[in-house]
């Protein structure tokens, strides 16, 4: 009996041990993805909304065409992207014909009609390795606008007509807006007009006009905030701004390659009315959706897909 | 199996023994393993280290690369781009080694990917572009510079690697608390098994003690009081194993040391009295014989002194002495032969009609038979088994005497017998002198008579022959008698078809009554 006793125990003993000595299994490593036949194209955007919208049309475009996108978005201003194309780091992104000649080709002068700004734009790019792909229907100029009741107060039109604040109007405005000729120098230079910047992040400036922090801000022709009939966007007489559809930046080498890419890229340019960019602008920022999910209702919408 | 393990003392032992060895392995390999979680646990831990090391060397280059943009977009010395250069070297290799340490961690390793993607971005999607707009356009550099993006996103890579180590802290801890939880456990489990493993060792040295040393003992015991001389001591001998089969051994063994014990007693006893009964014997012998010898002597010097002038009348008388006293030390010789060949050998067993071995006693007998008119008269007799001559003899000695211790003119001698089990019960009854009791057992020694030669010749050896001849066939024989009414001998012997009892120690009935009487 005594035995017994002792040999249940030295078995329980052993059980327990076993059961200590028990170690979990490792985790198998995910199998690779089927290798993409190529490299992917690294499409870039800058940083503010409707670029984040632009960015997943094209890349979702381009996946249902079957070519491979690294999508980055939110790189940055256009002058980083820019460079980030120089330097290799990108193969495309969407850009504005206006910003595109002004900023990057460094080209003062404002050609008289959108398709004027585009082959002109297209002509420097074409110098420098990259080309232009059709540009879309919408034109997202830049613009200062002020709250409906600014306008009243101070009978504010025109941009001229800013300098009608007393003590000089507050603009709020990315940063880069100081150095821009379709920013600070630019009214100097077209309105003589002496204006402050308060600069913020793109998509704040609405926020600062609500709350009188500024007199006026700088936007897009096509932020889903001026759906308000709050906001004026004030007129500009002088050709401040210039036209601003957007044109996808590819570098030539790229396109060369993927010959296929013109084809998931233009249609999907043709359909991008000022409607519809105001649209799904206003459905990410005041409806707060996704980009992408904007971007797949968009191209589900057209048909695209 | 119950019953191999009660049987054997070795299959006990080896149980028990069995279990010792398996328990003291058990609690070893408790702490083998403790042991190696402890090993495990530090490994981890040091990992751990290192691998938040490494997370700490890669957000020093990232801090770097930040440092050298900013310094280098707001001062435009190429001095200042160092940093950013040496760390855009570096950074890879640190954070492939991050990624190799927390390989076995699914959820960092992922995080990893994910900073590793990140400072590559910002490598190249913003530092470098930074760098280049610094070289074309410096101012323009210096207001995106003023954003703040690049620390933003900078802050946000070192948050991510912030969650990664405090995460890798927490795995570590967890592992270490895990491991310590399990060393204590195995602590535990292995005092328990040392506990177990005592108790196992004191209930194995009871259990011994019990079945093995305390019965050992007893029979030490028992062997020194055999030692001492007491034959009688047994052990308990219930046990089926080894020790029962020493106790039983034992005690086999001091029943046989007892049995022969008692053997010797009694044949040292047999050989004491033997030995009395042969000096007693050789007196008695030399005694008698000694009688007619100075009979003869006397004889021979009266034959001497008369001899020149003796009748011849008188020298035949003479020489008739010397020849009385020759007769009676031949027959005393030859009682004396008898005796000696009867105690020797075993006697030949053949079926015998005890009819015709009276009648050929009664033929040896005719002589006294018909000078004292005797009347002999016989039963029907059985077969037995035995020897035709000793058995002769003893009908005639008995039957001689019968007739020879009679004071009547015509003594009467009957034989009956009867049939007891295997045994014929023989009875010689006469209506002689009788005996006297107190000499009922005297009579059946040799050489002892109860009456003077003068009054009953004889040796004195018959009845002792007689004794012999019975006990030699297995037999007893005893006397019955009143003194004056006569004397009856009984005495057994094996019938024919019964195998033959031992011979053994003859037991003589206590005579009813008492009667001289003597062979």
């Amino acid at each position: 009996m005594r035995a017994r006793l002792a040999t249940l125990l030295a078995l329980g003993a052993l059980g327990i041990l076993l059961a200590l000595a028990g170690c979990g299994g490792g985790g198998s490593d995910p199998a690779d993805g089927p290798s993409q036949s190529q490299d992917p194209i690294r499409l870039g955007t800058k940083n503010f909304t409707e670029q984040f919208i632009l960015g997943e049309i094209y890349a979702q475009s381009l996946r249902a065409h079957g070519i491979p996108v690294e999508l980055k978005s939110d790189i940055g201003s256009s002058e980083i992207v820019d460079q980030a194309m120089q330097i290799g780091s990108l193969d495309m992104y969407p850009e504005y014909t206006g910003v595109l000649l002004s900023e990057i080709a460094g080209v003062s002068e404002r050609p008289p009609s959108a398709e004027a700004t585009f082959a002109a734009a297209q002509k420097f790019e074409r110098t420098r390795g990259y080309d232009l792909l059709k540009m879309t229907p919408f034109s997202n100029s830049n613009a200062l606008a002020v709250t409906h009741k600014t306008a009243m107060k101070y009978g504010l039109r025109t941009i001229g007509d800013l300098a009608k604040v007393p003590g000089g109007a507050t603009i709020a405005a990315p940063p880069e807006f100081r150095t821009r000729f379709e920013g600070l120098v630019g009214l100097r230079d077209r309105y003589m007009l002496r204006a402050k910047v308060v600069a913020m992040p793109i998509g704040e400036q609405y926020r600062a006009l609500d709350q009188g922090r500024v007199d006026a801000a700088a936007v897009f022709a096509t932020d889903g905030m001026l759906e308000d009939e709050e906001y004026t966007i004030l007129r500009d007489p002088r050709n401040l701004f210039s036209f601003q559809n957007v044109t996808p930046v590819v570098r030539t080498s790229v396109l060369r390659r993927t010959p296929e890419l013109t084809k998931a890229v233009d249609p999907v340019s043709a359909k991008l009315t000022t409607d519809a960019m105001r649209q799904m602008n206003a459905q990410v920022d005041i409806d707060g959706m996704e980009p992408a999910e904007v971007a797949k209702q968009f191209l589900e919408r057209e048909g695209l897909l | 199996m119950r019953s191999i393990f009660r049987r054997s003392l070795t299959i006990r032992t080896l149980l028990v023994g069995g279990v010792l060895a398996a328990l003291l392995g058990a609690v070893f390999a408790v702490l083998v393993v403790a042991v190696r979680e402890q090993q495990a646990a530090g490994r981890l831990a040091l990992r751990s280290q290192q691998a938040i090391g490494a997370g700490s060397a890669l957000e020093t280059s990232l801090v770097n690369l930040e440092n050298g943009v900013r310094g280098y977009v707001a001062s435009g010395r190429e001095r200042l781009l160092e940093p950013f250069r040496t760390a855009r070297r570096t950074y890879p290799a640190q954070a492939e080694r991050l990624s190799r340490l927390v390989a076995d961690e699914p959820r960092q390793q992922a995080a990893v990917r994910q900073i590793t993607t990140g400072i590559n971005d910002y490598v190249a999607l913003w530092a470098l572009p930074l760098v280049g707009l610094a070289d074309d356009r410096r101012e323009v550099a210096q207001s995106v510079l003023a954003t703040g993006t690049g620390r933003e996103r900078l802050d946000t890579l070192r948050s991510e690697l912030a969650t990664l180590f405090a995460r890798e802290r927490s795995v570590a801890a967890d592992r270490e608390r895990r491991a310590d939880k399990r060393s204590d456990t195995a602590v535990i489990l292995g005092l328990i098994g040392m506990g177990l493993v005592a108790l196992v060792a004191l209930g194995m040295w009871l259990g011994l003690r019990r079945s093995i040393l305390r019965p050992v003992e007893r029979v030490a015991l028992a062997t020194r009081a055999v030692a001492d001389g007491d034959l009688t001591v047994h052990v308990p001998a219930d046990r089926e194993d080894e020790i029962g089969t020493l106790a039983r051994s034992f005690n086999d063994m001091t029943d046989a040391l007892n049995r022969s014990h008692q053997q010797l007693d009694t044949r040292t006893r047999d050989l004491e009295r033997s030995n009395h009964d042969l000096e007693q014997y050789a007196q008695m012998a030399s005694h008698d014989l000694q009688a007619p010898l100075a009979t003869i002597d006397l004889y021979l010097r009266l034959i001497e002194r008369r001899l020149p002038d003796a009748s011849q009348e008188e020298l035949l008388q003479l020489l008739e002495g010397v020849g009385g006293s020759t007769d009676r030390m031949r027959s005393l010789v030859r009682d004396l032969l008898h005796l000696a060949r009867v105690g020797r050998g075993e006697p030949r067993r053949e079926t015998l009609d005890t009819r015709a071995v009276l009648d050929r006693a009664l033929e040896n007998l005719a002589g006294p038979i018909e000078e004292r008119g005797a009347d002999v008269s016989a039963g029907p007799l059985p077969i037995v088994s035995g020897d035709p001559g000793q058995l002769s003899l003893l009908f005639q000695n008995l039957l001689g005497n019968a007739i020879k211790f009679s004071d009547h003119d015509a003594p009467r001698v009957s034989v009956t017998a009867s049939i007891e089990g295997a045994e014929a019960q023989f009875a010689v009854r006469d209506n002689g002198i009788g005996i006297d009791p107190q000499h009922a057992e005297r009579i059946f020694q040799p050489f002892q008579r109860l009456h003077g030669e003068d009054r009953y010749e004889g040796t004195g050896i018959g009845l002792a022959i007689c004794q012999r001849i019975v006990s030699h066939h297995g037999g007893r024989i005893w006397a019955e008698s009143t003194v004056g009414a006569g004397s009856t001998f009984r005495f057994t012997l094996p019938l024919a078809d019964a195998s033959p009892p031992p011979p053994g120690p003859t037991t003589t009935h206590e005579p009813e009554t008492s009667h001289a009487a003597a062979a």
